[in-house]
């Protein structure tokens, strides 16, 4: 009876966290919005820091995303090629690779390769902020976080991660041709018309908002997260092994609700 | 933090060791953040502003620093231009002890006072057993 109890209280007390987490991160998220849409926010300063964030996390990295984007739609293209070839169906051989890898798979490594190298940097220096008082700091000093810090980091990330997964699908489209028609141009007509067929405004508006959606889940999560963090030094590792543990539920998350709202 | 430190109202600039520098970014960046955000100057001028601080402190050297990189003067006297362009009046020095633990601070911090051109007033919370430091300077025989 005891057991049951302690495991009921056990659990309750977990439900009650994931809610003030979730709380916490809508109500940030809020704040954000709400501060986005405010004229004095768009200063020069703010829009400095957004270019930042974003030659940051997404300039910065650009060759190296592109190669890795490169062979994995390589790879990808390859199997969906000889499996189609193997069953008879090369004729779905270009609409299942663009379905495959520029609305599923590219978005979701997009928002993985953004997660590990920003969202694991944004969770660590927003928890040593926390920990060292620099936000205090600034607090004294009146420069508001959430504009100098935390805002520009959303946008970037959003940014980002759009853009980035954009980038990643147009290279997969050029990939496919390339490897389904060769350098012959008369592929080109029903390629195309393909293309249009799958990419509606309802899957186009879908893919942008899962992305951009992508883009917040790897930004927000680790920054409040961050601002979560005890003060004390270690606890800074234990931030951001939840912060980052959050982050790939959400992107998952995020990704079968995507699928769910698409296929079923 | 000191309980009488804690209770000071918001016109008063700080320097702290509980008010640290932001990391990542320069001595200057430090500082020019204040007229970047505070009076939505632009980024040049916020710089300017900030240099021009730094020269008058006898400090320019250290613009390009960041705190790691800084010797305990150094951050704070960056600190120090930081609470001075806050424009506050008055300044208050909390503790110097613990931020100046490698300078006979009560010359230094007067040395820099003498250099700043700031209208209000200087306060320096210190403990008890301090006391014979700043005594010292004032009658160095």
């Amino acid at each position: 009876m005891n057991f049951l109890a302690a495991s009921i209280e056990s659990l309750g007390a977990k439900v009650v966290g994931w809610f003030t987490v979730g709380y916490g991160m809508f109500a940030f998220l809020a704040q954000a919005g709400v501060l986005m849409l405010e004229r004095a926010t768009w200063n020069r300063a703010t829009f400095d820091v957004v270019v930042k964030q974003v030659y940051f996390t997404a300039v910065q990295i650009l060759h190296v995303f592109l190669g890795y984007a490169l062979v994995i739609s390589w790879l990808i293209i390859t199997i969906i090629l000889s499996t189609a070839r193997d069953f008879g169906l090369t004729e779905f051989a270009s609409e299942m690779t663009i379905r495959v890898l520029v609305l599923e798979l590219l978005p979701f490594l997009t928002a993985l390769f953004i997660a590990l190298r920003s969202g694991s940097a944004i969770n660590t220096e927003v928890a040593l902020m926390q920990v060292n008082s620099e936000l205090d700091a600034l607090a004294h000093c009146k420069v508001p976080p959430m504009q100098f810090e935390f805002l520009p980091r959303l946008i970037g990330g959003v940014i980002s991660v759009v853009t980035l997964a954009g980038l990643a699908g147009l290279l997969a489209l050029l990939m496919g041709y390339l490897a389904i028609y060769g350098m012959d141009t008369a592929g080109f007509d029903p390629f195309t018309q393909t293309v249009a067929k799958i990419f509606d405004f309802r899957i186009v508006a879908g893919l942008i908002t899962k992305c951009a959606l992508f883009g917040l889940a790897v930004t927000l999560i680790p920054v409040t997260a961050g601002l979560e963090t005890p003060k004390k030094l270690f606890m800074v590792p234990v931030s951001v092994l939840r912060g980052m543990m959050r982050v790939f539920f959400a992107i998952v998350a995020i990704e079968v609700v995507s699928l769910a709202l698409k296929y079923i | 933090m000191l309980a009488a430190v804690a209770a000071l109202p918001d016109d008063v600039a700080r320097v702290s060791h509980e008010l640290p520098l932001r990391a990542n970014l320069s001595a200057l960046d430090n500082i020019a953040l204040i007229p970047l955000y505070q009076r939505h100057f632009s980024a040049t001028e916020s710089n300017r502003q900030a240099q021009q601080l730094l020269d008058q402190l006898g400090h320019a050297d250290i613009a390009a620093l960041r705190d790691p990189d800084m010797t305990p003067a150094q951050r704070f006297i960056t600190k120090l231009a930081r609470a001075l362009i806050l424009k506050r009046p008055r300044l208050v020095i909390d503790r110097p002890a613990a931020m100046l633990y490698d300078v006979p601070y009560p010359a230094f911090i007067r040395e820099l006072a003498a250099r700043a051109d700031m209208a209000g007033t200087w306060e320096i919370y210190d403990f008890d057993w301090n006391q014979v430091l700043y005594n010292q300077g004032l009658h160095p025989e």
